[in-house]
């Protein structure tokens, strides 16, 4: 196997902090090895260009600069949905293996072509099976701690607006604006979160006709139809 | 039968076997037929009397000869026979002489002409009787058609025996009508159909119907013999020719008659009148119409004067059902429902009302602000009403099963109206076993608890119940004042039977603790003899879990009594390590003897902390609020409501107050009421009984109250599901419901909370697909 030089010094920078385990892909085959090993090559040269050198991870600043390179604002959904392409599991970071992973599925290792991949990405995101997954996803995304199980209320606001704001606008605001003035709750689990999506997909607005308290819908969204009720009253 | 009315000859010839005598019903020509009439096998066969005949064949074989003219001179004859009956000449006919010739026309084939002849001229006779009726007069018209019918009858009876043969023969070959039901109909076409007749026999009958339901009095005996006929004549035609119109007859009768008493009436007078005529009905029935007509004429007077006022009579005003209930007329409303009873939905509209204005009444009582200023008198009103109506079911509603349980739900649905039911309920039940059983025998002291657990059952919210009910527990057993020990258990054994052991295991708990204390009150004086001569301290030990839970008040005991607490305190913990005790300063009470400035001596029955204020004024004669709290360190509250019950109460200010307001200021004053007076040498100051919430502390058991419930809901939710793995929203709520009913009602939404939160802790999860199901987390 001829010397990878790109290879070997990112193994020397292998990061203890990195939690994915590495799927260094399949044991290409002899004819492939070689086109493979190349795609590996450009790929990995592309991740050093926003990893960091010490960590060897790209980390949040070298996500920004990735962002402005792919000319997206960095609190685009399409950051999130190639994170979510990736399987990156920590927010703020991706790891070589991630980043090979998400590359590969999209089939790009130029930041040009990475781009391009975009809209295609974002379409492939929207459908929706894939868009449950990674709706539920952006929720774990965000998780820091060890065993965190929820997140306060003003990050879910952000995130609704980020994940849902495009398709279901006043639904979002809506919800936002609710979540920002009650009091009951503090912070939001995941079942709750879910619950949002299922929200806007199945109950029609702004009348909410089909909507029924007495059903399985989680209680913060009973609470916010009662208040919603009353505001347009 | 008619031998008495015509009499026969027998002349007896010798060569007829004596047996067709005997039985002339019964003809058995034994005579074998002759070889010329050997014919047709219609006639019977040779019997087997064969050998007692001892008479000669030949003799019979005289008669066998066809003559023509014979059939008519034969029919001659029995025409004439027929004709004297009806005339009522019989008495010189020979029975056997026409019998012979009626059986010899049929023997000689001529049946047909026997057959048409005898109707013929039946016929004729019954036209000539119908003349004769319709000529009658006035009265005299039923009296005549009953004298003819039965002439009818008998000559009919006759004329059948003459032809029985034929009857048995011709007849049963050709399949006509026998001969009395012949006559039967006969009767009925050319008479009782007839055109002048058939009218007014009908018109005649139902006036005397009416007349009598007007009060007069007519000929029962008469009547009866018509309707009889009428029956004999076939029940089509009784019921076509009489019944049928009797009944529409009938119905408008008390058609209008209901609409008269119905305005003129009230609603009791009414069901008298209507019962009455009920009864009248039967009666007729009885006496002169057919049995099977009773139903149907109830059924009208049913229809006609109760099921079409039903709704008028049970809501008439001042005398309907409501005023009825309220007023317990026990006899009216066991009327009425003996009445109603007998019509569809009768019963359903007494029901009804009576449960509407159940409810309506209840949910005044419970809701109005007057009546629940009291709670002893607010339960003994629920109490009060529950026995009425116990009564007026078991008396005037036969203790009908339905309407007990719509009396049930009812008082279930206004008790549970006012949420303060469950702590009245207690505070009643605190009430009589402070004083109310006082001198009251065993057997009603469980009577009245029996009915206490009546109420009880009826409560949604039997936690409620449980909480009070364990703070005035706790309050009358420590301050001592139950009055029977029994009562207290009895009632304990009966919330054991309808809740269950869990229920009442903590209660339970309370009085081993107070026995348990007493032993070890007995323990310390009995290792501590010295302290016999000091103040006697008496200690309750309340283990935490079973007592209502009362946050530790802070106070400061005057010397000699925590000198002896400490002794208690290390006495106790010597042979109970590990345990720790906290003082409740706030539930104590003490006896302390004084002496005032006259000298006058009493024993005051006081507080704990009523006893650590008064004790300061051993060494002062003045004190400021400020002082006195300093000194006793008793919190703000509980202090001025002590120094209140001290200073401002009439009868019992053991001190006195500057200024003499009836509020604690902070700047008073205080000092000992010298002039002090009263009429007993013991004088109770001190206040440690169970009383109404105020707002606040209503507010505060409710909160406990609901707090409690959430692990309740939880452990029933975990219940369920770990048993059926996988549910779906509905059934859950409804199952939990179903499980935590006999403790309170759940509400949904907070069961939702509380599957959330299962949620969140990985205890159930939902479907990926059908966001309706939970599944469980083993």
């Amino acid at each position: 196997m001829p010397p990878r030089s790109a290879s070997k010094p990112s193994k020397k920078r292998s990061n203890p902090d990195s939690v994915t385990s590495s799927a260094t892909g399949p044991v290409p085959s002899a004819y492939s090895k070689k086109k493979a090993s190349k795609e590996v090559d450009e790929t990995d040269k592309l991740f050093d260009k926003y990893a960091n050198a010490s960590s060897g991870v790209i980390d949040p600043e070298g996500i920004e600069k990735l962002c402005s390179s792919l000319e997206v604002p960095h609190t685009d959904i399409r950051i999130l949905m190639l994170a979510w392409r990736m399987k990156a599991e920590r927010q703020g970071y991706f790891t070589k293996g991630e980043w090979r992973i998400g590359l590969k599925a999209l089939k790009v290792d130029t930041i040009g072509k990475l781009k391009k991949a975009l809209p295609e990405l974002e379409k492939e995101v929207r459908e929706p099976l894939n868009f449950r997954d990674f709706y539920a996803y952006a929720f774990q995304y965000c998780l820091t701690e060890d065993k965190q199980k929820f997140l306060d209320t003003e990050t879910i606001c952000q995130l609704l607006d980020m994940v849902l704001g495009s398709t279901f606008r006043a639904q979002v605001d809506y919800l936002i604006d609710y979540l920002k003035i009650q009091k009951d709750y503090k912070v939001i689990s995941m079942d709750q979160w879910r619950g949002f999506c299922r929200f806007c997909n199945e109950i029609s607005f702004p009348d909410m006709t089909n909507y029924n308290l007495e059903l399985a819908w989680p209680s913060i969204l009973d609470d916010f139809f009662e208040w919603l009720r009353e505001k347009q009253a | 039968i008619y031998i008495s009315s015509l009499s026969f000859n027998f002349s007896l010839f010798y060569y007829f076997p004596p047996n067709l005598f005997a039985d002339a019903k019964n003809p058995n020509p034994i005579v074998s037929p002759s070889p010329i009439l050997s014919g047709p096998s219609s006639y019977p066969a040779a019997m087997s009397n064969q050998k007692k005949r001892n008479f000669q064949i030949e003799a019979f074989k005289h008669r066998v000869v066809v003559d023509p003219k014979y059939a008519d001179k034969t029919w001659q004859i029995l025409e004439r026979a027929i004709h004297q009956i009806y005339n009522q000449d019989a008495s010189g006919l020979s029975f056997e002489e026409l019998y012979r010739n009626a059986y010899n026309m049929v023997l000689h084939k001529f049946g047909e002409k026997l057959y048409t002849g005898f109707i013929a001229t039946m016929t004729g006779h019954l036209k000539e009787k119908a003349r004769l009726i319709e000529a009658a007069q006035g009265g005299a018209f039923l009296e005549e058609l009953n004298k003819k019918w039965n002439e009818h009858n008998k000559a009919l009876e006759m004329i059948r025996d003459i032809l029985m043969y034929m009857d048995r023969t011709y007849i049963e070959s050709t399949k006509k009508p026998h001969v009395h039901p012949m006559g039967l109909s006969l009767w009925r076409d050319n008479v009782v159909h007839s055109p002048k007749i058939h009218a007014r026999l009908l018109n005649t009958l139902l006036d005397l119907v009416y007349k009598e339901r007007t009060g007069e009095v007519i000929d029962r005996g008469l009547v009866r013999n018509v309707t009889k006929m009428f029956m004999d004549l076939g029940e089509s035609v009784y019921q076509d020719d009489f019944e049928k119109p009797f009944l529409e007859a009938s119905s408008e009768f008390y058609k209008v008659e209901s609409q008269e008493f119905i305005e003129s009436c009230d609603c009791g007078d009414y069901l008298k009148k209507a019962e009455k005529r009920l009864t009248e009905e039967i009666d007729r029935v009885g006496h002169y119409l057919d049995a099977k007509s009773e139903d149907k004429i109830t059924s009208v007077v049913e229809r006609e004067m109760i099921a079409n006022h039903m709704q008028r009579l049970v809501h008439m005003e001042n005398s309907g059902l409501v005023n009825m209930l309220l007023n317990d007329k026990y006899e009216d409303l066991g009327r009425m429902y003996n009445l109603f009873r007998r019509v569809t939905n009768g019963l359903a509209t007494v029901r009804d009302v009576m449960t509407s204005h159940l409810r309506e009444m209840g949910k005044q009582l419970v809701t109005d602000p007057e009546k629940s200023k009291d709670p002893v008198e607010f339960v003994q009103r629920l109490l009060d009403e529950r026995d009425k109506y116990d009564k007026i079911i078991s008396i005037a509603f036969g203790n009908d099963k339905t309407f007990q349980n719509a009396s049930n739900s009812s008082f279930e649905y206004f008790i549970n109206l006012n949420t303060r039911s469950p702590e009245f309920i207690s505070l009643f039940v605190d009430d009589k076993l402070r004083k109310g059983l006082k001198g009251i025998a065993d057997v009603d002291v469980e009577v009245i608890l029996d009915k206490v657990m009546m109420l009880f059952r009826y409560l949604q919210e039997k936690d409620v119940f449980e909480k009070y009910y364990k703070q005035h527990l706790a309050k009358r057993l420590l301050s001592g004042k139950t009055v029977s020990d029994d009562a207290e258990k009895s009632l304990i054994v009966k919330l054991k039977t309808e809740c269950g052991y869990q229920f009442t295991s903590k209660l339970e708990g309370m009085f081993t603790d107070m026995k348990t204390s007493e032993d070890t009150m007995r323990g310390f004086y009995g290792s501590h003899p010295e302290l016999s001569e000091g103040p006697t301290l008496t200690v309750q030990v309340l283990t935490t879990g079973s007592w209502p839970t009362q946050p530790a008040v802070p106070c400061n005991l005057p010397a000699e009594v925590s000198v002896l607490c400490e002794k208690f305190r290390s006495y106790y913990l010597g042979t109970h390590t590990g345990r720790r005790l906290s003082w409740q300063t706030n539930m104590g009470t003490a006896d302390i003897k004084a002496v005032f400035g006259k000298g006058q001596k009493h024993e005051l029955n006081v507080s704990t902390f009523q006893m650590c204020v008064l004790m300061l004024f051993n060494n002062s004669d003045r004190l400021s609020y400020k002082e006195i709290e300093q000194a006793t360190e008793i919190p703000a509250p509980e202090l001025k409501r002590c120094l209140q019950s001290l200073a401002c109460v009439k009868g019992k200010n053991v001190i006195k107050k500057e200024p003499m307001s009836k509020d604690i200021g902070e700047d008073d004053l205080f000092v000992v009421n010298d002039k002090f007076t009263s009429k007993f040498y013991k004088v109770k100051i001190g206040t440690v009984v169970a009383q109404k919430e105020t707002e606040p502390e209503k507010q505060e058991t409710r909160q406990r109250v609901e707090e409690d419930r959430k692990p309740q809901i939880e452990a029933a939710i975990v219940r369920i599901m770990k048993s059926r793995k996988i549910l779906d929203h509905n059934n859950i709520i409804a199952e939990v419901t179903k499980q935590l009913q006999p403790r309170f009602l759940a509400n949904p939404t907070e069961i939702k909370k509380r599957i959330e939160s299962l949620i969140e802790r990985d205890f159930l999860e939902r479907d990926n697909t059908d966001r309706k199901l939970y599944r469980y987390l083993a």
